[in-house]
């Protein structure tokens, strides 16, 4: 590579004009071959990241790369396992758009993502705010570990005993109620209720990230600002609105990236503790992607419908990003 | 290039790492470590046998594999117990092993796959039956020919059955005491049995549930519709098959007998159907029975032994899961499903397929004679955990501790009833019973919804079907 003059007028001044930096003017004119070439020293940092980096490149190549790349030429196919692919060419993609219960699981899906980000996220950032507070150290560290512990169990084993807990006729959710003189609710199989109890199993089993998450951005908020902004005579809500919440905008973005590729991928608790009913109530669309691949063989369509969602996704993660520049704020 | 060579320290330290991570790979290359090639038995020409894991504990498998060796000391045999939720999980399990090209010899299937495997993946057994007739007469006399029917696909025989359940109906003693109620009578009626619901539930306290069901495709809704003469799909019998009739069974058995069922055009939306779905949606309403989606035959037991639940089908595989969870002998007792229209019961039977990839036919066929003796189905069925397809199996002693009283139901389903039947199970049955469940959900969600629900489910029902499997 040549080194390009690149005339003082185009140096991009990144400074203020009350910067307190070395002017730009300063800058060699036309920076020697050394300065631009990294040193032997350089290379060989690079050299060593390279190496530490190669793992996790490779694992991500051959475990996500390789299978998306995978699924979108499958989807191309007619596939059942046990003949040879046969080429389909749009036909899986018409399918896909034509089938009611696939329609029907991205809306259940988007509904579920919508709902149960918000309240998880809610809650997290209030139980984060209140634990950040003035309390006992030992008591922080109960809760925390408390709200943590539900993330690091089976969503499957937990979504068992819900299925048990939320029982119509023989769960301790509607003894626990009938005790006050209320009638038993049909947890898992009112079309109303099921999501909304899908919901809940999922956002209690999922705050505990994000309150970690907000807790570490809590912690990061120097206390200086939130001192200044007191001795302006700032209340408890307007330092929250104003010095919290603006600080911890970064935070906030990860936990909602993190929690809407998270809700967009729900299996396990509609597939536990509904199968998907009643009727489509809550069928979601990986598990239809489940269904259409391991229970009805089509693994052509299972594939079309996971490209859809991968789009999806990828276009609702770009959408945040693309938000974020006008809410996040980084110090 | 103004600095094309490395300082001298510089290559000293890429030395030691390169010197480091070829030690590394050495190390790594030369480590003991498990392979697939570790598996007992994989890649070693042994026949391979797929259960479905939960269907024989270890100690019974280490009996088959053994009885086996001494019989065929030439034919290695790894038994591959594969843990599935399922038949159809055991299934999806199966297919991907098919795809890894790691398939087994032989799968056990029930009959929500018989004819899946056979359309797609089975060899009949046609020719090796016909040749070991005389071998296999004492079997054919000792299982009945609806058993064997249902093995049967266009005329071939996939299968030789191992077991079966047909749904009958098990009554909880305490609560029928409870309720004042004595025990039915073997042609009781559907109103019977709604009657006795309603005494259980008049004296059984607001946390009891007379009726519990599963919302599947065995000992769900089917029952019903086969009580009230119907089916989910058109049910025909395929041509053929008189070759094997002929040869095994007398004239009297073997009347009307045909190469196996056809179950084709759907049928949901008739009126027999819908008349079934009103009467298990009155059930709901006036709290006799369960939701579809609340039964989950998983805290069935449970809530069975203790008195929360007075009625329920299931086949004899009930009687070992009670006499396991510590219900006693006397403490219930099984009764045919209620008659309606007919009194025509369902059933689904299991046995071993040789698939079609297997480069061991002839072995694989000296493992399903070996099963099918009755010494090895006697060591198979030790803990009653289903009903043998040996009639000659059942017997007093077999049930004088587990239960139940009347356990000569659970054969005579069959020879009481001879027009009892397998559950509808075309080779789309994984979509079939998807649709099933989804709209049985949706039918009795409310107390209109019935017919509506039955109208979708119709047209469910034609787009599965349609699909070519």
């Amino acid at each position: 590579m040549t080194n390009t003059q690149v005339p003082d007028s185009q140096v991009p001044n990144s400074q203020g004009p009350n910067s307190q930096g070395p002017p730009v003017s300063s800058r060699p004119a036309t920076p020697s071959a050394a300065a631009v070439r990294p040193s032997a020293r350089d290379r060989g940092t690079r050299l060593l990241a390279a190496l530490f980096l190669a793992p996790t490149v490779v694992g991500i190549v051959v475990f996500t790369v390789v299978p998306i790349i995978g699924s979108v030429v499958l989807s191309l196919f007619h596939w059942n396992v046990i003949d040879p692919p046969r080429f389909a060419g749009g036909a899986n993609y018409r399918t896909t758009f034509t089938d009611s219960t696939v329609l029907v699981s991205f809306r259940n899906t988007l509904l579920f993502m919508v709902l149960a980000v918000t309240l998880q996220l809610l809650i997290a950032l209030t139980l984060a705010l209140a634990l950040n507070g003035r309390m006992p150290v030992w008591l922080r560290s109960v809760f925390r570990s408390a709200f943590f512990f539900p993330l690091v169990l089976s969503a499957a084993s937990i979504s068992v005993v819900m299925k048990y807990l939320f029982n119509q006729d023989f769960g301790v959710v509607n003894w626990l109620i009938g005790l006050v003189g209320v009638a038993p609710v049909p947890w898992l199989t009112s079309e109303h209720a099921a999501m909304a109890t899908v919901i809940l199993v999922y956002v209690w089993q999922q705050f505990g990230f994000s309150f970690l998450l907000f807790i570490g951005g809590l912690n990061n908020i120097p206390k200086e600002i939130h001192e200044a902004a007191a001795l302006d005579g700032a209340t408890g809500l307007r330092k929250h609105l104003g010095i919290t919440l603006p600080l911890l905008s970064p935070t906030l973005l990860v936990a909602s990236v993190v929690g809407i590729i998270n809700a967009l991928q729900v299996f396990e608790q509609p597939y536990v503790l509904t199968d998907g009913g009643p009727g489509d109530a809550t069928r979601t669309v990986v598990m239809v992607i489940y269904e259409r691949a391991f229970e009805q063989l089509d693994f052509g369509e299972a594939s079309a419908v996971g490209v859809l969602l991968f789009a999806l996704i990828m276009a609702v993660t770009a959408v945040q990003f693309r938000l974020s520049r006008r809410f996040v704020h980084y110090q | 290039m103004t600095d094309s060579h490395l300082p001298r320290r510089t290559l000293l330290r890429y030395g030691a790492y390169g010197a480091g991570a070829a030690a590394l790979a050495g190390t790594a290359a030369s480590w003991d470590r498990l392979t697939g090639a570790d598996i007992p038995g994989r890649d070693d020409g042994s026949l391979v046998v797929a259960t479905l894991g939960s269907a024989f504990d270890p100690a019974t498998v280490d009996a088959l594999t053994k009885g086996f060796h001494r019989l065929h000391p030439d034919i290695p045999l790894r038994v591959n117990a594969v843990q599935a939720v399922d038949w159809s999980d055991f299934f999806a399990k199966i297919l991907t092993q098919i795809a890894a090209g790691t398939a087994p010899d032989l799968v056990y299937v029930a009959t929500e796959g018989v004819q899946l495997f056979a359309r797609r993946l089975g060899v009949s057994l046609d020719r090796w039956v016909r040749r070991d007739a005389a071998e296999l007469r004492e079997y054919f006399a000792d299982v009945h020919p609806s058993l064997v029917e249902s093995m049967m696909y266009e005329g071939n025989l996939y299968q030789l059955p191992m077991e079966f359940n047909a749904a009958d109906m098990y009554l909880n003693k305490q609560v029928l005491k409870r309720a004042g109620a004595g025990f039915p009578a073997a042609d009781w009626s559907r109103d019977d049995f709604t009657a006795l619901l309603r005494e259980m539930k008049r004296t059984g306290g607001s946390h009891f549930t007379p009726y519990f069901w599963t919302n599947r495709l065995w000992g769900g809704v089917v029952p019903w519709l086969f009580a009230n003469g119907t089916n989910l799909l058109k049910e025909s019998k395929a041509p053929g098959g008189s070759w094997l009739w002929d040869t095994f069974y007398p004239a009297a058995d073997r009347r009307g007998r045909g190469g196996g069922f056809r179950w084709t055009t759907p049928q949901a939306a008739t009126d027999r159907v819908e008349e079934a779905y009103d009467y298990l949606a009155s059930l709901v309403q006036d709290d006799l029975c369960t939701r579809p989606e609340g039964g989950n035959g998983s805290n069935l037991v449970g809530v069975f032994s203790t008195g929360r639940v007075g009625v329920t089908p299931a086949g004899g595989f009930w009687a070992g899961g009670l006499q396991q969870a510590g219900v006693r002998a006397d403490g219930y007792d099984v009764q045919y499903f209620p008659r309606w229209r007919t009194q025509r019961h369902q059933f689904g039977a299991a046995g071993y397929a040789l698939l079609r990839t297997s480069k061991k036919q002839e072995a694989a066929w000296e493992f399903i004679k070996y099963a099918a003796r009755k010494d090895t189905m006697t060591r198979l069925f030790r803990t009653n955990q289903t009903t043998p397809a040996r009639r000659s199996m059942l017997n007093a002693a077999r049930y004088a501790t587990s239960g139940p009283a009347h356990w000569r139901v659970f054969y005579d389903t069959l020879d009481r009833f001879p027009d009892t039947g397998p559950i509808p199970a075309p080779p789309q049955v994984a979509e079939v019973t998807d649709v099933l469940l989804k709209y049985t959900g949706t039918a009795l969600a409310s107390p209109r919804a019935v017919g509506p629900a039955l109208r979708r489910m119709q047209g469910a029902l034609e787009q599965a079907m349609e699909r070519e499997v």
